[in-house]
C-alpha cells in the first residue's frame, strides 16, 4: 500500500517553477530518501505534502485519501521534523511536546502517556523538565523530533534531522529513525550527508530544477552510473596538483581535492590509471595509497546534477 | 472549539510566564494613572491646613479675626505656639500658619493695620489663597475701624453688626471637577498607548512563532491558521479587557478619581478601542517580514499618533492643523467620546463617535486578512 501518491504535482511563485509536473509514491514501510540541492524544489514540494503550501497543479494522496479533499486526515497522519528547530525556548521538554501532541486532539493520560513515551524513545525522558535552552544541539535535535512523534504518525517527514550535531547524537537520531521504522512508521528522510541516505533509505528520489530525475533503490541508482568509475588516490600534499593536466586525460570526467585525498571520475571502460598516476608524479606529488571504488551515491547525485549536495 | 481552547491556555501560560509582559500589561497603566495625579497636581480638594500664632492675647477682636478665618470653607485651622510652625510644616501637617503680632487688635481700631506673618514652604500656591482671604478680612476691618473713630466698643458693636447684615445671602459651592477630569483623560491617554503596546506585543506572538518555526509545526498540524489566528484576538482581547479592568479599579479604588463618566461605560467605550488596537496591531504584524520590522513600525505609528491625538498632553496646546489631522486618528475620537460624555453628553449624541471607533477596528481587521491572504508562502495565516 502506498502511504503517499503524489501525481503530477506543481508549484508556480509568480513565473517561477519550484516543482515541475513531479510524479512519486512511497510504500508503507519504507525509508523514503528525498534528495536535492537547495532551491531544487524539495522543501517545495515537502511543504505540498505537509498541507503547508497551496498546490498549483496536482494531486497528492495521503493513505489513499486525496488531502485537498481531506486536509485534517492527512494531517493526523503526517508528522514533521522541520530542518530548523521548532520548539518553544520558554516550555519544558515536556510542556513543548505536550503542546504540540495536543494539537492533535490527545488529552488526559492518553496525552500524558504518549508525551513520556516520545520523550523517552530520543533519550530525553531524564529531562522532561529542562527547558531547550539549556540543550545542547544534539538534545534540541531529539526533542524536535519528539514533538513531530507524539501523536504516531504513519508518515514522518524528517527535513535534515542531523544538521550542525555532534557525531554522538547523529547516531542516535539514525538508531531512532531506523527504530521508529520497525515500529511502522514510514519515513521521508532529506539530508545533505549521502553516507546516511546510504546507510538508512532504502529507495530514493533525486529533484533538481524542480523535477524528478531519478528514483529506484541505491542499487538501481548506482546502476545509472556503472559507466563510471572512482578513483582515491592518498598523496602526502596537493598543493602542487595540476588539476587541469589531469582533467585533460582521455576518460577523466570530474576531479576533486579533499584534503591530501585526489578524487577522480572516470569512464570505467577506459583503463587510465597509469596515466593518472605518471601525472601526479610528474607533478611532484607523493603517493601514498590509490584505492578504486564503486560509484558512492554522492558520485551517482554530482554525475546526475553537476553539483554536490554539501557544497551548496 | 478545543483547539482553540488549547492554543489560547498555551498563549496564556506562555504571556504570565513572562513577568515583562505582565509589567506592561497591569504596572505601567498605574504608573500612567500615578503619573497623571502628580501632573494634575492631586485630587483637587484645596482645603488648606492652617496654623495661627496668636501674640495678642485676648483680644477679642483678634479672636474674631481668627474665627472668621476659620470658617472658611477651604481652610482647615488650628492655634499653636510660634516654636511648634517649623516642624508642623516641615512634617506636611499644616501648609502655613498665619501669625498676628502683639497690638494687632489696637492697629485695626486704629485703621493702621499691623503686618500680620504668614509662613509657608509651598510658595504662592498655598500663601496666595491665605492672603487674599486675610487682605479681605482686614480690609473690612479697617473700615469698621474708621468707621468706630478708634472706639473699642463702637467698633466691636460695628463689627458684630457688619457680621449679622440685614439679608440673607445664600451661598452653594460649585464643585470643581476639571482637575479630576483632566486626571482621568491624562490616565486614560496614558492607558491607550499601552493598549496599543500590548496588543502588538501579543500580535507580535504571531511574528515571533513565525521565526522560531513553532509556526510551521503549528500548522502542519489539524490545528486551521484561522483558529491559530482567532485564538491570538482572543487572548489579545482578554488580555486588555483585563488591563482595561485592573487600570479602572485602581483609578476607582485606590486613587478615588471621579472621571464624571459611570466606570461601567468607561470599560465598554475601551473595549471597542481594544479591538481598535488589536486590528491595527494585526495590519502591523501582516506588513511585517520579521519581529524587528514589526517593532520599527510600532515605533513609527504608535507614539507619533498617540501624541498627535492627545494622548500624553490635550490637544488644545497643539496647532490648530494638528488638531485637525488628530481627527483622523482612532486615540482622537476616543478621548474625544469621553471629554463630551463628561460634559454631559449622552451615548445617543455620540453615536458616531462609536461608529468611528468601529469603523477603524473593521478597516484595520479587513487590511490585515486581505494582506495575510495575499502571502503565497508557509508563513501565511488566512
Amino acid at each position: 500500500m502506498n502511504v503517499l501518491e503524489v501525481k503530477q504535482l506543481s508549484k508556480k511563485f509568480g513565473d517561477f517553477i519550484a516543482v515541475d509536473n513531479i510524479t512519486m509514491s512511497v510504500k508503507e514501510g519504507e525509508i523514503f530518501g528525498f534528495l536535492g540541492a537547495n532551491g531544487a524544489g524539495k522543501s517545495t514540494a515537502i511543504n505540498m505534502i505537509a498541507s503547508l503550501l497551496r498546490v498549483t497543479k496536482g494531486e497528492i494522496e495521503v493513505l489513499g485519501k486525496n488531502i485537498a479533499k481531506h486536509s485534517k486526515f492527512a494531517k493526523m497522519n503526517i508528522g514533521i521534523v522541520p530542518q530548523e528547530m521548532a520548539i518553544y525556548e520558554d516550555m519544558t521538554a515536556y510542556e513543548n511536546v505536550r503542546f504540540f501532541a495536543g494539537l492533535y486532539g490527545l488529552r488526559g493520560a492518553e496525552l500524558k502517556e504518549r508525551v513520556i513515551e516520545a520523550l523517552a524513545f530520543v533519550g530525553l525522558g531524564d529531562k522532561h523538565k529542562s527547558y531547550p535552552k539549556n540543550f545542547s544541539g544534539g538534545m534540541k535535535r531529539r526533542l524536535n523530533i519528539a514533538c513531530a512523534i507524539a501523536h504516531r504518525p504513519k508518515l514522518l517527514i524528517m527535513d535534515e534531522p542531523t544538521v550542525g550535531i555532534d557525531p554522538q547524537s547523529r547516531n542516535y537520531i539514525l538508531g531512532s529513525v531506523k527504530k521508529l521504522n520497525e515500529l511502522g512508521c514510514t519515513i521521508i528522510y532529506t539530508s545533505h550527508y549521502m553516507e546516511e541516505v546510504e546507510e538508512i533509505c532504502t529507495r530514493i528520489a533525486i529533484i533538481d530544477h524542480g523535477k524528478i530525475i531519478a528514483e529506484g533503490t541505491k542499487g538501481q541508482l548506482k546502476a545509472i552510473i556503472t559507466n563510471q568509475k572512482n578513483i582515491s588516490i592518498e598523496v602526502r600534499s596537493a598543493e602542487n596538483l595540476n588539476k587541469s593536466k589531469l582533467e585533460a586525460i582521455a576518460g577523466v570526467n570530474r576531479v576533486e581535492v579533499e584534503d591530501r585525498i585526489v578524487k577522480v571520475t572516470s569512464d570505467s571502460e577506459i583503463n587510465n590509471l597509469n596515466r593518472i598516476i605518471q601525472q601526479l608524479m610528474a607533478d611532484d606529488l607523493e603517493i601514498r595509497a590509490v584505492e578504486e571504488n564503486e560509484p558512492s551515491l554522492e558520485t551517482v547525485f554530482l554525475t546526475l546534477t553537476g553539483r554536490s549536495l554539501r557544497d551548496q | 472549539m478545543r483547539d482553540t481552547l488549547w492554543l489560547i491556555r498555551k498563549t496564556f501560560m506562555s504571556t504570565f510566564k513572562n513577568y515583562l509582559n505582565l509589567f506592561i500589561y497591569f504596572v505601567f497603566p498605574v504608573m500612567g494613572i500615578l503619573l497623571a495625579t502628580l501632573v494634575q497636581g492631586g485630587t483637587g480638594d484645596s482645603e488648606l491646613k492652617m496654623g495661627i500664632v496668636n501674640h495678642d492675647g485676648g483680644q477679642a477682636i483678634t479672636k474674631r479675626m481668627m474665627d472668621s478665618v476659620g470658617k472658611q470653607d477651604s481652610m482647615l485651622v488650628i492655634e499653636l505656639e510660634e516654636n511648634e510652625i517649623k516642624g508642623r510644616i516641615a512634617s506636611g501637617e499644616l501648609d502655613a500658619a498665619i501669625i498676628f503680632p502683639t497690638g494687632f487688635a489696637q492697629s485695626l481700631i486704629a485703621h493702621k493695620p499691623a503686618d500680620v506673618k504668614i509662613v509657608s514652604i509651598k510658595g504662592a500656591q498655598v500663601t496666595g489663597q491665605v492672603t487674599a482671604t486675610l487682605d479681605q478680612h482686614i480690609n473690612n476691618m479697617v473700615s469698621v475701624g474708621r468707621a468706630a473713630q478708634g472706639d473699642e466698643a463702637k467698633f466691636i458693636a460695628l463689627y458684630d453688626k457688619f457680621q449679622k447684615p440685614g439679608f440673607e445671602l445664600a451661598g452653594k459651592k460649585v464643585e470643581d471637577q476639571s482637575v479630576n477630569f483632566n486626571k482621568t483623560n491624562q490616565s486614560i491617554g496614558y492607558l491607550l498607548i499601552l493598549m496599543l503596546v500590548s496588543a502588538s506585543n501579543l500580535s507580535g506572538i504571531l511574528i515571533k512563532e513565525r521565526e522560531n518555526r513553532t509556526y510551521y509545526r503549528l500548522l502542519s498540524s489539524p490545528i486551521s491558521p484561522r483558529t491559530y489566528v482567532l485564538s491570538n484576538i482572543i487572548v489579545n482581547l482578554t488580555m486588555m479587557m483585563l488591563q482595561i479592568a485592573v487600570t479602572l479599579l485602581i483609578m476607582m479604588t485606590i486613587f478615588h478619581v471621579d472621571p464624571g463618566i459611570p466606570y461601567w461605560s468607561m470599560f465598554l467605550i475601551l473595549v471597542l478601542f481594544a479591538l481598535v488596537a488589536i486590528g491595527l496591531s494585526l495590519v502591523i504584524v501582516a506588513f511585517s517580514s520579521s519581529s524587528s520590522t514589526a517593532s520599527g513600525m510600532q515605533n513609527m505609528i504608535l507614539i507619533p499618533t498617540s501624541l498627535l491625538s492627545g494622548c500624553m498632553f490635550p490637544l488644545v496646546l497643539m496647532p490648530e492643523t494638528m488638531q485637525q489631522l488628530a481627527r483622523f486618528l482612532p486615540q482622537y475620537w476616543l478621548l474625544d467620546t469621553f471629554s463630551d460624555l463628561q460634559q454631559g453628553g449622552s451615548f445617543g449624541e455620540l453615536s458616531l463617535n462609536l461608529i468611528i471607533l468601529i469603523a477603524f477596528s473593521v478597516v484595520f481587521t479587513l487590511i490585515a486578512v486581505y494582506k495575510f491572504g495575499r502571502n503565497n508562502d508557509t508563513r501565511s495565516y488566512i
